[in-house]
């Protein structure tokens, strides 16, 4: 069994709209920092800094320092409680698909 | 894609490769390449209402293996099986899972349009958790995962 933050914690994180909108911004942007974050978002890094507390003890996000910045990128596999199956496989088919790409590109030769 | 009646969802990929549908054809129906993209079946054959396996991960009560049936074979077009597995003792992975997969080829300019459906997740139980948490996670976990079937 992987372990995850029990999935009361997932809802709990995702139940504030605001944390929901920090959790999307950081899904699309890949990784970004707490600025880039805080930038055009209408609350205080301060806010955004503990929002993203909440993300990453509720297994959602994951942080890597580089020099003076950290960057937050979204760990799907957080989501699992939640979505289970359908996340596993999500990204299962992706992966197969990329196999799929390689071998038909193999027959071709 | 929700599904009001039977609160199900799907995955939907979908990419056009630069083959013909023959060519992908053969890569979805016939086993030994079946098992070099996707994994090695068990008893395979691409006939209607032949039964087949594939062994994945183990997950408590459930030995991991999926139960496959094909449903429908129309060459070069349309190919659908189940795919079923897992145990009513597990939660999240292993639990269990009872989906069909449709994998459909159409011809496009300059290739082929593989689009496949693995249709029937059951959405997680926990209902009034779900409500209080209004509709955002349904946005998120499409885009996390690229999954193509959510698009609102």
């Amino acid at each position: 069994m992987i372990a995850t933050a029990p999935i009361d914690a997932v809802m709990q994180a995702l139940a504030v709209p605001t944390r929901r909108a920090v959790f999307e911004r950081i899904v699309q942007s890949g990784e970004i920092t707490v600025v880039e974050l805080t930038r055009g978002s209408g609350v205080t890094q301060g806010a955004i800094s503990q929002h993203l507390k909440s993300l990453k003890q509720a297994g959602l996000v994951a942080e890597r320092p580089e020099g003076r910045n950290v960057y937050y990128r979204a760990r799907p596999e957080g989501l699992e409680p939640l979505a289970d199956w359908m996340s596993h496989y999500g990204a299962f088919w992706r992966d197969r698909f990329a196999g799929l790409r390689a071998l038909l590109k193999e027959i071709d030769r | 894609m929700k599904d009001a009646a039977s609160d199900t969802r799907d995955i939907v990929v979908e990419e056009v490769f630069p083959h013909a549908p023959e060519t992908i054809w053969k890569t979805l129906t016939t086993s030994e390449l079946i098992g070099r993209w996707l994994m090695a079946p068990t008893g395979f054959e691409p006939v209607q209402g032949k039964r087949f396996t594939f062994q994945t991960k183990p997950a408590g009560a459930w030995d991991g293996v999926i139960h496959c049936q094909v449903l429908e074979v129309s060459p070069n077009e349309r190919f659908v099986y189940s795919w079923k597995g897992g145990h009513e003792g597990n939660a999240g992975y292993g639990s269990l899972l009872d989906t069909v997969v449709t994998w459909t080829l159409s011809r496009t300019a300059n290739g082929t349009l593989v689009r496949l459906v693995h249709a029937g997740f059951v959405v997680p139980r926990n209902e009034s958790a779900l409500e209080t948490m209004g509709n955002g996670w349904k946005q998120v976990v499409p885009s996390i995962g690229g999954m193509a079937g959510e698009q609102a």
